[in-house]
């Protein structure tokens, strides 16, 4: 136990002195923090002055009404369009276009609207820069209403009428669970995509540094002189448990950080006229359960990495080698999208039972809608048999491995090594 | 009590034998020369020793006690293959290794500073292993092989890439810890050293042992039929009947003579041409002589 705890506190400690480890640790949540501002800025984005705006109106009708729909304001109280000219039936429409484009260019007047003589045809925004959304929103939604009201209107019917008619009603989503019920308002498919995600980036990101942990001390040739002090299966699991202690570290930088940041980044966000990111809330008993499949996973997952790295003698070769022990996560990226439209079906019960997809897909299906209590027990259950086995393997294949250099060794022989003493 | 007994230890790979029925016996407060061509199975032996590697057949104790994980803490190790991590630091990584030797880091940190001043390395302390050159490096080894004070040490070219200072500080090393009662088991191709620190040999060749005993005993066992020779003029005497082999060294010759032959009859012959004699003398055969002999018979 003595050498186990050296082990560990050595991994540790190197671990997270890395340059990597720091800046991956500080960077993570400032980029998360850079870009949820950027999403709040883009969504809450609006002009600061108004638009200079000439209407030209063909038909002789419609400008009024459109006139009448453009009535927004800034939010410094400006109108978001000022009508600088309304031109009513031009006697020489080219000649009209030909100033206004002059007088856009001269950067006199920001855009002109181009009514045509026959509502039917296509209506015309000119302007320079014909991307900016947040104008030609609202501009589309009162030519829409001006033209459908005109037709109504010859049909002799009011269109505040025919609103009044069609106005809906909302559907209300609840989500019924053991604790009760609550108003869905999507979150749980945003918690579980994120859930995923974070599964599986941590598996698979720890799962290569062990890897890379391991072969370092072979290609360094660090490993003969360790296992002259250390049984090599001491050796793995202090590797694997140092890693997890600074993974461990890691997580917990980047959640406290997230948390600060959603409490901070909610307020910033409401301040600034957004209210999408309050009321985000993640139950404990789902925590508590991806955190138990999480650990499970690890454990299985990372001795296989650390046993590609122990049959390895250089980068390239694990590299070859990894896809092993990285295809069973990277088919649960390509298939969660299945167990999320419907995680209640043979398939997504079956997948979310096999141990090597259970971390992701059974936490995911939990986030979801909490599956029978014997599906979670057996899922669990073959998880555990599962890690224990692999690790079993795994330190066979280490024990072997960390000895050959050379040939990248096929996975004919790595199965035989299983068998040596 | 032996420091080490191997009893018909056997170690193959797939398809090659590396280590093939060994018996041997080590005896405490000596140092054993473990020689024999490369791909012999002198590393194979060590590491079944250190419990690294476990024997298919045959049994292994170290200080009376079967090999185990418990044994590891009784033996001092430098690899042949050797490397220590890159990116800490020389007092660290020694503290490191003796910690996980079984000395608390006080004493692993105190040993530390002596060690490195015994071997100058004092002002490197703090630096980083790969910022040392590699004879610095191999000294770092050589520390955190014998810090621990193990009763066993098993070195494994431990004079690669010394310079003579260090090699002869290191070689001294090894003779004070032979004083103090321990056994080192040396694994080298330079005969000289061996022939100049060893207390026995063991020669093994493609797995099997092919001697092994007091150094003195079988040098004497060859008896003195091997001719020293250092002259100036011409070498047509050699061409003697009664010279078996030779080997040429840098200012003469290392003639071994057939069964029964008469040295004076070369002198005579090297009279008769003239040749002008420094030394002419009458030895046992030198380790390389043996090694050479019995390696290439077998």
């Amino acid at each position: 136990m003595r050498k186990l705890r050296l082990i560990i506190k050595r991994e540790y400690l190197t671990r997270i002195k890395t340059k990597g480890f720091i800046i991956g640790t500080i960077l993570v949540p400032l980029i998360g923090l850079a870009f949820c501002l950027l999403i709040i800025f883009l969504v809450n984005h609006k002009p600061t002055h108004s638009m200079r705006l000439v209407i030209v109106d063909n038909s002789g009708t419609l400008a009024q009404p459109i006139t009448q729909g453009l009535d927004a304001k800034l939010e410094n109280g400006q109108p978001e369009f000022n009508i600088v000219q309304t031109v009513l039936r031009p006697a020489s429409p080219d000649a009209v276009q030909q100033d206004l484009r002059a007088r856009i260019n001269s950067e006199k007047i920001d855009a002109y609207l181009w009514i045509p003589r026959d509502p039917k045809d296509s209506f015309e925004l000119h302007m320079r820069n014909p991307d900016n959304f947040s104008l030609i929103g609202p501009l589309s939604g009162a030519v829409d209403q001006a033209v459908i009201s005109a037709r109504l209107s010859e049909r002799g019917v009011h269109l505040d009428d025919i609103k009044a008619v069609l106005h809906g009603n909302d559907l209300k989503l609840m989500k019924v669970s053991d604790a009760g019920e609550a108003e869905e308002k999507g979150q749980s498919i945003g918690i579980a995509i994120a859930l995923v995600v974070l599964l599986y980036t941590a598996l698979l990101m720890y799962g290569i540094i062990t890897m890379r942990s391991v072969l370092e001390e072979k290609t360094t040739r660090t490993m003969e002189v360790l296992i002259s002090a250390v049984p090599p299966f001491e050796l793995l699991t202090g590797k694997i448990l140092g890693v997890a202690a600074a993974a461990f570290t890691q997580f917990a930088v980047w959640m406290i950080s997230t948390a600060l940041l959603f409490t901070y980044g909610a307020l910033a966000a409401m301040g600034m006229g957004g209210t999408a990111m309050s009321g985000v809330h993640v139950p404990i008993s789902l925590v508590l359960y991806a955190t138990i499949f999480f650990i499970g996973g690890y454990f299985l997952y990372s001795s296989m990495f650390a046993a590609i790295g122990a049959a390895c003698s250089n980068e390239q070769d694990a590299q070859q080698l990894q896809w092993i022990a990285m295809a069973p996560l990277v088919f649960c990226m390509v298939i969660y999208s299945m167990v999320l439209n419907d995680p209640t079906s043979t398939a997504s019960v079956v997948l979310s039972e096999i141990p090597f997809f259970a971390p992701v897909l059974m936490a995911l299906r939990i986030s979801l809608q909490t599956p029978p209590a014997w599906q979670i027990a057996l899922s669990l259950f073959l998880l555990l048999a599962t890690t224990v086995g692999t690790i079993w393997a795994s330190a066979k294949i280490y024990r072997v491995g960390i000895l050959m250099y050379g040939k990248r060794p096929s996975l004919v022989e790595m199965f035989r090594w299983l068998r040596y003493s | 009590m032996d420091a080490i007994t191997l009893e018909n230890v056997t170690k193959s790979y797939d398809s090659v034998t590396a280590v093939s029925g060994i018996n041997l016996h080590v005896r405490q407060g000596a140092i054993l020369g473990l020689l024999g061509p490369n791909g012999a199975g002198k590393t194979t032996t060590i590491r079944m020793i250190m419990n690294i590697l476990v024997p298919d057949e045959g049994s292994i104790q170290v200080l009376g006690q079967p090999v185990s994980d418990n044994t590891r803490d009784l033996i001092g190790y430098l690899p042949e293959e050797r490397g220590l991590y890159p990116r800490m630091k020389v007092r660290e990584i020694i503290i490191f290794l003796a910690a996980l030797h079984g000395l608390t880091e006080a004493e692993a940190d105190r040993r530390a500073k002596e060690w490195l001043e015994t071997l100058g390395l004092d002002e490197w302390s703090e630096k980083k292993l790969i910022d040392l050159s590699k004879g610095m490096q191999q000294k770092v080894q050589f520390i955190t092989a014998v810090i621990h004070k193990p009763p066993l040490v098993i070195l494994d070219e431990p004079f690669s890439g010394l310079d003579p200072v260090n090699a002869a500080t290191v070689e001294e090393i090894m003779i004070d810890m032979r004083a103090s009662g321990s056994t080192i088991v040396l694994s080298t191709h330079r005969m000289e050293q061996v022939e100049r620190m060893c207390d026995s040999i063991c020669l093994i060749d493609k797995g099997h042992k092919l001697l092994d005993g007091d150094l003195r005993a079988i040098k004497q066992s060859y008896g003195k039929n091997t001719l020293h020779i250092e002259f100036t003029g011409s070498d047509a005497f050699l061409k003697h009947p009664a010279i078996l082999s030779m080997t040429r060294l840098g200012n003469g010759v290392e003639a071994k003579l057939k069964p029964g032959a008469d040295p004076q009859e070369i002198l005579k012959a090297a009279v008769q041409e003239n040749v002008s004699i420094i030394r002419f003398e009458l030895l046992e055969p030198s380790l390389n002589e043996i090694f050479i002999d019995r390696t290439s018979r077998a």
